[in-house]
């Protein structure tokens, strides 16, 4: 049943509430040194394109010398340089030159990515994670990873996990308490929270053979449950391309659905709310939560989808109708009425936890004022913010007195670059809300009913 | 009849359960129907017989096709029967042709759950590679019957006053087409659609591995509206293959198949009977010694698992898999690693369970060829990886193996394999790695996983292959997008599914008119 929407008024009120309370500098979060590159960038398709195959590369250099070389190699391939790419490019004709470009630019990439990566390891980001807690918000942690292509890759990362599992249930027993953002109506909250992929828990997702996947994957998935529920933490399963969804959705609500995890730990999944067939998967999550006798809730992370030009291309590379929609506004549509979808579910007593994870500030005002018209207070939506893109939002949800989650990428620089390139893309996409916002479109129409009036 | 632009058919969107369903049910059809029947087919006249002349590679017990075998005697009849044939088809305007290839491809679309089952059982194809079998096989079609209309308008000349030039492109007449197993759908129809667009007759020399699949390309063929006379099928071993190139009537021989196999029938084919009429030309694919050269800069989350595929998708039995890797020394031991743990992920079992990398190999000589060079490679080099488990008794399986530290001069690094054999070679740089490259007579892949852009510039500067993969696995050409065929040794530099591949099987004619008359331009 799906609860009472909320009017455009609500939702406008609550977004100017909440762009109010926004820092100043962070209103317009692409003012910042290194968000200059990305400006250029999204201007210019063949200067983005060099400058992300730069960053890209930069973990494999040997040398600055290297460095140098690549970057002036793909600088090489744009047209239409900036006056300070020529510059740079001369640099690159002499040895002492090369040096001095080399640093500059693995020193820009590494500057970059500490705005998006917390800390090398969970304990060194364990001082970035209480920090957030103090100022009222609460974290999962994820760990970067190279691509897992072998078994030893797998059971390295389920280590890094469970090592992790510990260390934050460790740090965070010290957290002072902080009432407001430890429990909802269902009950308490962990404080732990880590964020897992399967893909890096198994080398054998097969598209077409996920029954592969979901197999190898589960005995290091299911250590992992048995050590968040001895830590108390909670654990969650991220969704990737398309191609894995059947394994990743198999295998969670099969390993969850084992008796021995009836009362925990703390577990949750992701809905796409890009793809077209998301709203099947929500039935399927809200029956099987009905069905299925456990006394945690399963907490069910509503999102976008992050691999929307990866599907678009992969489809088209085969001929196929992308899994995805094609108009940003059916996916902004379908957010919203998911998010419906999973608050009603929610109040039929069936155990889901809601958590509405967008940049979006139309999208979170719309989730923020569904859930108040469904009666329920506002810390049974927990609102989720990615670290480096989501820093203004979630300081003025915090201020506002709602609950939010921060997800905190740990790693080194060769490990996060896939995901440092994920955001860059995602940060000078055209279509995307901080794009919009950055570029000073109004309020009104950043607010407005997605395909509405604008 | 004007036909829409080619797009490549595209492959099953094997990641919906429903269409593992469709294909699962197929082949438990086909299983309860019993061994397809294998005609010996000429003309109209179509010669059963009910002997096993095939079997699956998995189970060899399982007889896939039962039929007749031609025999050297079949071959005169076949032609004669095709220049009969000849004379109805290549009167036809291209259209009329195209319209006939046009339909035999919905007749096999239709039907393109039998026909990649088929392959599952007799060519022991996993299904993803023969859905893709079908789906190339069907761009052949698609793609020539246009290619020959438009070649149909011949080509402009340059045009002075008073004189009319014409360029245009007629068929030659019978083209003999030997065809191998690997790709039993998409190779032979091919070489076949080829002969056909363009006009002439064809008699089609299955491999004797996989006849099953060839007759059913026939019955697509004839069932779209090429005429009984312009398509036979001399299902039968190599002397009929070797009579069909000997004899005198044949005008094309378009071949994919080994080396030796493909040098013998150059040099056959060069030599002009006493009676002949015309010279021989011979459209060649054969064999090749891969290498992907993986640089100190490529993203090894990439490289492995597409070197991994490279090598050892269909249990290496394809010309354009990966048999060498050159690594650059500063990232070998790096990579080696994770080679070998990815190779220790591999699928090993029957094709037709969902997810499985490697077959069994196509039959006993070849799972003895493999095993006599693994076992070389590993007494002459290290062995990296061996994936024994999946590995089963019944069945021509043999292990992924992957061998590293050989001497530059160990056999197994310049001869073809054609199995799930993979050797590593650290490199000092990149230019050790072309080097290498260009000692091999052979020049049909390869891949480079590089990310500067002056690297890449540079090797494909220097690399003699007729197809060179960046960044990516080097098997899986497309119709049109990726013409394919080798270069040197490998072939005869001919481009399958290219824009200038039917030039091969056409013969060009230019007609000047004079238009003055009395001085005047008319
Ligand atoms: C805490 C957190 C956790 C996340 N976890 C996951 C996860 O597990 N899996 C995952 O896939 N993503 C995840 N994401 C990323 C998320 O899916 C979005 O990519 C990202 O948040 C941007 O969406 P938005 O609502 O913030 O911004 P918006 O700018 O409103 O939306 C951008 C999104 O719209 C969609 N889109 C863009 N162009 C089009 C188009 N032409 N047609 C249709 N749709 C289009 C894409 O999904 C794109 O990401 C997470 C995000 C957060 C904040």
């Amino acid at each position: 049943m799906l609860p009472p929407s909320a009017s455009d008024a609500e939702i406008l009120a609550i977004g100017r509430e909440l762009s109010d309370a926004i820092p100043s500098p962070a209103r317009r979060p692409r003012a910042a040194l290194d968000d200059k590159a990305m400006d250029l960038a999204s201007q210019d398709a063949q200067l983005k394109a060099a400058l992300f195959r730069f960053v890209d590369v930069v973990p494999a250099c040997r040398s600055v010398d290297d460095l140098a070389a690549h970057l002036s190699g793909f600088l090489s391939e744009v047209d239409a340089k900036p006056v300070a790419l020529e510059q740079a490019l001369r640099l690159g004709g002499s040895r002492a030159g090369r040096a001095a470009l080399g640093t500059a630019a693995a020193a820009g990439v590494k500057h970059m990515a500490h705005r998006f990566i917390v800390g090398e390891s969970p304990q060194a980001a364990a001082g970035v994670l209480a920090d957030l807690w103090k100022h009222g918000v609460t974290s999962s942690v994820d760990l970067l990873g190279e691509a897992t292509v072998t078994s030893a890759e797998a059971d390295a990362y389920a280590r890094r996990c469970s090592e992790a599992l510990t260390t934050l249930s460790r740090a965070a027993a010290n957290w002072p308490a902080q009432p407001a953002i430890e429990r909802d109506s269902a009950g308490e909250l962990p404080r732990a929270n880590l964020s897992v992929k399967v893909s890096a828990l198994t080398p054998l997702l097969r598209a077409d053979a996920p029954e592969l996947g979901s197999r190898d994957a589960a005995p290091r998935l299911r250590a992992l449950l048995r050590r968040a529920a001895d830590a108390g933490a909670h654990l969650h399963v991220d969704m990737e391309s398309y191609d894995s969804r059947e394994a990743t959705t198999d295998l969670v609500l099969g390993l969850l659905a084992e008796p021995e995890f009836a009362d925990g730990p703390s577990a949750g999944v992701v809905l796409q709310a890009y793809l077209r067939d998301s709203p099947e998967l929500a039935d399927r999550l809200v029956r099987w939560v009905r069905d299925t006798p456990r006394s945690t809730p399963l907490t069910v992370r509503l999102v976008k989808g992050a691999y929307w030009d990866h599907e678009v291309v992969d489809a088209r590379q085969h001929g196929w109708t992308p899994p995805v929609f094609e108009v940003k506004a059916d996916s902004d549509a379908n957010f919203e009425h998911l998010t419906r979808v999973l608050l009603g579910a929610r109040t039929t007593g069936a155990g889901v936890r809601v958590a509405v994870a967008s940049h979006n500030l139309r999208s979170v005002a719309h989730a923020v004022a569904c859930n108040r018209a469904s009666g329920h207070p506002d810390e049974d939506l927990e609102l989720q913010v990615l670290r480096g893109l989501g820093d203004g939002l979630q300081t003025a949800l915090a201020s506002s007195g709602l609950r939010v989650r921060t997800y905190c990428p740990v790693g080194d620089l060769v490990a996060g670059m896939a995901y440092l390139v994920r955001r860059l893309l995602e940060n000078t996409s055209n279509d995307s809300f901080l794009h919009e916002q950055g570029a000073g479109v109004p309020l009104e129409r950043l607010l407005a009913a997605p395909g509405g009036a604008t | 009849m004007s036909l829409p632009a080619f797009v490549n058919e595209p492959v099953l969107e094997l990641r919906r359960a429903a269409h593992r369903n469709a294909l699962l049910s197929a082949l438990k059809d086909l299983d309860a129907s019993g061994p397809v029947r294998v005609p010996v087919w000429i003309g109209s006249d179509r010669r059963d017989a009910d002997d096993p002349i095939s079997t699956d590679p998995g189970n060899p017990d399982r007889v896939v096709a039962i039929g007749a075998t031609a025999t050297a005697a079949d071959v005169p009849r076949a032609v004669e029967a095709g220049e009969r044939g000849f004379t109805e088809w290549s009167r036809l305007p291209a259209t009329g042709r195209a319209q006939a290839l046009v339909a035999a491809a919905s007749w096999l679309r239709e039907r393109r759950h039998q026909a990649a089952a088929l392959a599952v059982r007799e060519a022991a194809k996993p299904w993803a590679e023969a859905d893709a079998d079908v789906c190339e096989a069907l761009d052949f079609l698609e793609y020539y019957a246009r290619g020959a209309v438009a070649l149909e308008g011949g080509e402009s000349l340059l045009v002075v006053p008073g004189e009319r030039n014409e360029m245009r492109y007629r068929p030659r007449g019978i083209v003999g087409v030997i065809a191998p197993w690997n790709f039993p759908l998409a190779i032979p129809l091919g070489m076949v659609a080829a002969g056909l667009a363009t006009g002439n007759a064809v008699v089609l020399k299955p491999a004797e591995q996989a006849p099953g699949c060839a007759a059913f390309l026939v019955e697509a063929l004839r069932a779209g509206g090429v005429p009984a006379g312009a398509i036979a099928l001399l299902p039968g071993e190599g002397d009929v293959g070797a009579a069909l190139v000997r004899h005198p009537g044949v005008h094309t021989i378009a071949f994919t198949g080994s080396g030796p196999v493909g040098l013998e029938i150059v040099r056959a084919a060069a030599e002009t009977p006493p009676g002949a009429r015309h010279l021989k030309r011979v459209v060649a694919e054969m064999g090749g010694k891969n290498c992907v050269i993986v640089d100190a800069d490529a993203d090894l989350d990439d490289a492995v698992p597409g070197v991994v595929r490279s090598a050892f998708a269909y249990a290496g039995q394809k010309c354009s898999a990966a048999s060498r890797v050159l690594v650059h020394e500063s990232i070998a031991d790096t990579f080696t690693q994770r080679l070998a743990g990815a190779v220790a992920t591999l699928q090993v079992g029957q094709a037709e369970r969902f997810g499985v990398d490697v077959p069994p190999v196509i039959e006993a000589d070849a799972q003895a060829r493999v095993r006599r060079y693994a076992d070389a490679a590993r007494r002459a080099g290290t062995l990296v990886a061996v994936r024994e488990e999946g590995v089963e008794d019944v069945g021509w399986f043999c292990a992924p193996t992957v061998v590293a530290g050989l001497p530059g001069d160990a056999p197994v690094l310049f001869e073809e394999v054609f199995g799930p054999l993979l050797t590593v070679e650290a490199v000092r740089d990149v230019d050790a790695a072309c080097d290498r490259i260009d000692e091999l007579p052979f020049a049909l892949t390869g891949g480079l996983y590089a990310r500067n852009p002056h690297t890449v510039e540079h090797v494909v500067r220097r690399s003699p292959v007729g197809n060179l993969y960046v960044n990516r696995s080097i098997t899986g050409a497309m119709v049109g997008r990726q013409p394919f065929g080798g270069n040197r040794l490998s072939g005869t530099g001919t481009k399958a599914g290219g824009p200038d591949y039917l030039l091969h099987f056409v013969e060009p004619h230019v007609v000047t008119e004079n238009t003055v008359r009395h001085g005047l331009i008319i």
